[in-house]
């Protein structure tokens, strides 16, 4: 089955579809694979990488493909003819495809019967996760976003302590932590700056914080979990709390990075013109959304606006500004794919449900998408509260002093019984009991012992006492026995409690070893092999413990 | 005078082994603690012969007997690999218990031999071949279950519980016979006594699950305390009194300490099942979804050689492939290149407790970078990698976010919270509870499918060249 990859042809588009990486991989699989002449240029990928994965190179990659691998939809080259007409019959078509914005180019391809598997379509379910293309792609972009932040920004993000005077660190604002959204608050993070994040849901919270950023909230109640890992549009009044948080934010951050998606719409305006004067000359605008309209009202796509000294990039190609670890990465989702429909021998299943929703085009018919599938793990909780950063101090501060007293209790609270607290352990009570059954059955004499010599008796409670007594001393003892020593301490108890032999070599009497002198004999020579194996043994562990 | 002379024995006797336990609590002291021990066992023998207990007669059987004891000993000690030291150390519990049985018996012969022997002594006797013969015969179960020879599954008879009392009461019955004397044979009474507890040994021990091993060593160590206690009270001797009580309450000490490690309760534990057991809240266990997600062995060195922060957690699979020295070496190579390199220890990872331990030290590894399951579950969130090396249950999250689990409730070392874990596991098969494990089935989960240390030497050799 032959697999071919064309040179993307929209202008600015770097990525490529398969990697040398990629193709030893297709090719192991069983696949022929055929890489047109020159797609990996500009990814710093030169033919002959290709050549020695194994891949055939050709000028017209689209002859006899039954599988297309492609980044961007199909589009016309700069000789006229347009990439949907090339792709024969019946093949496979696997690329971007953005259904809902190309109706018409789905439709033409599913009348020319092409099969056509739209990567932006994969269910971002945990079992789709390693094809996810939407998600390896925006991690990048959310990268390179803070990248291009920084080449128009005209200052240090870290604060800086110099001779020359002090710089205080940029304050990075993150709207939508997806994907994307994380990747920037990850990378802002890692130069220095002070990241914030603001998004809808309240699931992601955790994540937020997780990258060191503060989540900011508002004080309406209200979760935009809209499935499938994204956000759904919120009430009026949401918006217009969230609106003036934006406003209250736009007078302190130097950077602000938008990612706000919904899908199939356009994207929502989020930083409004008032906002983006308000800011401070020198700062920066990274709009992600820009190829769906922009987040932010001044942007242009593909474009660079300077508006009173704020610089607002709508940047559509920032995955392919990273084009060789976009085309490595994206060419991973691929191949992922293609393994889970079968490698070599591939076919398409639709009661497979990630190859089922993202099939859009199938045997000469356009494919409704079937129903989203819930992704988010997380707790989705509904009370949002006011500004998160008071809460998470508390919250770990909570965390310690729960740890704090799970080491006491190991540490002190094990004196007598396992019971804590203040009360009497049952054992007490049962010991009290005990006695009070006892000194009734002596005042009756009855009992099972009431005709023992009473000499024997009170040598026998004295044994008692000695080894309650004992039990007590060895339970204080070995407490607080560090846990890397207790094959150590059971082997030298092994040891210990050949103590038996004594009991053993005390049968050893009279002038003839009678059948209980052997017996004896036996005992100790058992219980021997226990004092020596195991005090040796302890000995030897012991000696491999080292700081 | 000699008994004065004992008895300052037994009393200085006593002190070395509190001193020797003592000091077995701590690693700067555990060694001075071994000697204490020895030192010990040396008064008590050196006693027991000096202070004419013994006939100086069969000095001469006592001796070699001695001899061919300890050079045995000692060949087993020097010889036992450390991953066999479970083992080990439930066949020498074995070996108390059968000494106990014998010195047990060789009292009934004596007693009887010399007369009519009280009630107390005859009481006596029963409880030390009834609790001597359990330990004997639980002791080589567990031993052939973790030598393999057995099947670590638990064995479920029915109505096994009830079994198990109606031995319980029936052993007792046969003590009172015996005690009274009269009604039968006490030989017969007596022996089949004996033959009852051995049975209900090897049935209290077969009952239980291979996961809950370290539990059943712990109490099997307790009871070989309680029936040399039980002989102390029988020869009417205070060292075996007061050694037995301490080793019992050692025993049952780390058993308290294991069961808690696996959220059980000592009385499950003590009558078995565990695994078999329906879950106590309603509904079934949830099935983990999500995908299991295979990685090579290129792809976790990469991963490696860019992290920074990286915990290992050893298991049982550690042990059963040896391989705690290719470890090591991956460790020292990830230390040399600056990252932190530490080891996750669960409490009951392994058959015995403190086994990872005494593997990784065997393989010289410095005790400071093993840390106990407290001292590091809060830093997992910050680790880059995670490499579990044939561990299941005790990094299995459902025991944690499953109530209907088997395993709920459990405290377990929070590995999913790393930024990658990988799995290091044979196969795909479920841990010893049985339990399916949804951290296979985590998004940052990787399994690398491979024997324990085929798989960490190919490994350390990649990060090498």
């Amino acid at each position: 089955m032959q697999v071919s990859i064309p040179r993307e042809v929209l202008p600015g588009e770097r990525r490529v579809a398969a990697t040398p990486e990629s193709v030893k991989k297709l090719i192991a699989m069983g696949f022929t694979v055929h890489v047109e002449r020159g797609a990996g240029a500009l990814a710093a990928l030169p033919d002959r990488l290709y050549e020695a994965a194994g891949a055939t190179m050709v000028d017209d990659p689209w002859k006899g493909a039954r599988v297309v691998l492609k980044v961007r939809p199909p589009a016309e080259r700069h000789d006229g003819t347009h990439e949907r007409e090339l792709i024969p019959e019946g093949a496979l078509l696997v690329s971007f495809l953005w259904p809902a914005r190309n109706a018409d180019l789905v439709a033409h391809l599913a009348s020319r019967h092409v099969d056509a598997l739209a990567i932006d379509m994969i269910p971002r379910i945990s079992r789709a996760q390693k094809m996810d293309a939407l998600s390896s792609m925006a991690n990048i972009a959310g990268y390179r976003a803070v990248i291009e932040a920084a080449h128009h920004f005209g200052s240090f993000f870290c604060g800086q302590m110099t001779a020359a005077g002090k710089v205080s660190p940029a304050k990075v604002l993150v709207i939508g932590a997806g994907v994307a959204g994380l990747a920037a608050l990850g990378t802002a993070k890692g130069l220095g700056a002070v990241v914030r994040a603001f998004d809808t849901r309240a699931a992601v919270r955790e994540q937020v914080q997780s990258m060191g950023a503060e989540f900011l909230e508002v004080t309406v109640a209200e979760d935009g979990e809209g499935g499938g890992g994204y956000a759904k549009e919120m009430s009026p009044a949401f918006i217009e709390a969230e609106m003036a948080l934006f406003r209250a934010q736009a007078r302190e951050v130097d950077i602000v990075i938008t990612t706000a998606l919904i899908p199939n719409r356009p994207a929502p305006k989020l930083w409004l013109r008032d906002m983006v004067e308000a800011m401070r000359p020198g700062s920066v605008v990274v709009d992600l959304a820009a190829e769906s309209g922009g987040n932010c009202e001044l942007t242009v796509p593909d474009e660079v606006v300077v508006h009173q000294g704020v610089t607002i990039l709508g940047r559509t190609d920032l995955t392919s500004r990273l084009a060789t670890t976009a085309s490595q990465l994206y060419a991973n989702n691929l191949v992922h794919l293609l393994t889970d429909m079968g490698g070599g021998a591939l076919t398409i299943r639709l009661d497979d449900e990630v190859v089922r929703g993202a099939l859009v085009a199938h045997e000469g018919r356009v494919l409704e998408p079937p129903p989203r599938v819930a992704v988010s793990k997380a707790e989705t909780k509904t009370d949002t509260k006011t500004v998160a950063k008071t809460e998470t101090k508390t919250d770990t501060k909570t965390e310690t002093v729960a740890k704090t007293e799970t080491k006491s209790a190991h540490g002190h609270g094990h004196g007598a019984a396992p019971a804590g607290g203040e009360r009497v352990s049952w054992m007490t009570w049962a010991a009290i009991g005990g006695l009070a059954a006892a000194w009734i059955a002596m005042r009756a004499g009855v009992g099972p012992f009431a005709h023992e010599a009473d000499a024997s008796l009170r040598l026998f409670a004295e044994r008692v006492t000695v080894f309650v007594l004992s039990c007590f001393v060895g339970w204080q003892v070995i407490w607080n026995v560090s846990p890397a020593l207790h094959t150590p301490l059971m082997s030298v108890t092994n040891a210990i409690s050949g103590i038996i032999l004594v009991g053993g070599m005390l049968h050893l009497r009279g002038a003839e070893l009678g059948a209980a002198g052997w017996l004896g004999v036996v005992a100790v020579l058992l219980a021997t092999i226990n004092v020596a194996g195991g005090f040796l043994v302890t000995r030897r562990m012991l000696a491999m413990f080292r700081k | 005078m000699m008994e004065v002379f004992l008895s300052m024995a037994w009393t200085l006797a006593s002190v070395l082994f509190i001193s020797s336990l003592r000091g077995l609590s701590h690693q700067e002291t555990a060694r001075r603690g071994n000697s204490y021990g020895v030192v010990g066992m040396c008064v008590a023998v050196a006693a027991v012969i000096l202070g004419e207990k013994v006939d100086r007669a069969h000095l001469p059987v006592l001796l070699p007997a001695m001899g061919v004891g300890a050079a045995l000993g000692m060949v087993m000690a020097k010889r036992v690999a450390m991953t066999a030291m479970p083992e080990l150390v439930a066949v020498l519990h074995s070996f108390v218990g059968l000494a106990a049985v014998l010195v047990g018996w060789a009292a009934w012969l004596d007693a009887a031999h010399e007369g009519t022997p009280s009630a107390l002594l005859l009481g006596e006797i029963a409880v030390d071949v009834f609790i001597g013969a359990i330990t004997f015969t639980g002791s080589v179960v567990a031993f052939l279950k973790l030598r393999g020879t057995l099947s670590g599954r638990p064995l479920l008879l029915p109505a096994r519980h009830l079994l198990n009392v109606a031995v319980a009461l029936a052993s007792l019955s046969l003590a009172a016979l015996f005690v009274k004397g009269d009604a039968v044979d006490p030989n017969l009474a007596l022996g089949v006594m004996t033959l009852l507890a051995g049975a209900l040994g090897v049935h209290l021990v077969a009952a239980i699950g291979g996961a809950d091993m370290p539990v059943v060593v712990s109490m099997l160590n307790s009871y070989s305390g309680w029936t040399a206690s039980a002989a102390g009270f029988m020869l009417e001797n205070d060292l075996l009194i007061i050694t037995g009580a301490l080793v019992g309450s050692s025993g049952a000490i780390l058993s308290v300490i294991m069961c808690r490690a696996m959220n059980r309760s000592i009385w499950s534990v003590i009558f078995g099942g565990f695994g078999a057991e329906p879950a106590p809240s309603s509904g079934p266990a949830r099935a983990p979804e999500g995908e299991v997600v295979a990685t090579d062995l290129d792809a976790l060195a990469g991963e490696l050689r860019d992290a920074r922060e990286v915990v290992i957690v050893p298991g049982y699979g550690m042990a059963v492939s040896r391989a705690q020295h290719a470890v090591k070496q991956l460790v020292e190579i990830l230390r040399a290149k600056g990252a932190s390199a530490r080891f996750a220890i669960h409490p009951v990872a392994g058959r015995l407790p403190g086994h990872m331990n005494v593997l990784l030290a065997e393989a010289s590894v410095p005790y400071d970078i093993v840390l106990e399951m407290d001292e590091i579950n809060g830093d997992f969130a910050r680790t880059d990698v995670v490499l579990v090396i044939g561990a299941n249950d005790i990094v299995n999250p459902s025991a944690q976010t499953d109530p209907a689990s088997p395993i709920a409730g459990m405290p377990v070392l929070e590995v999913w919270k790393a930024k990658r874990v990988v799995v290091l596991k044979r196969s795909r098969a479920s841990g010893y509870a049985g339990v399916d494990n949804p951290l296979f089935y985590h998004p940052s989960t990787r399994m690398l499918f491979a024997d324990a240390r085929d798989g960490m030497e190919k490994l350390v050799a990649k990060l090498q060249g």
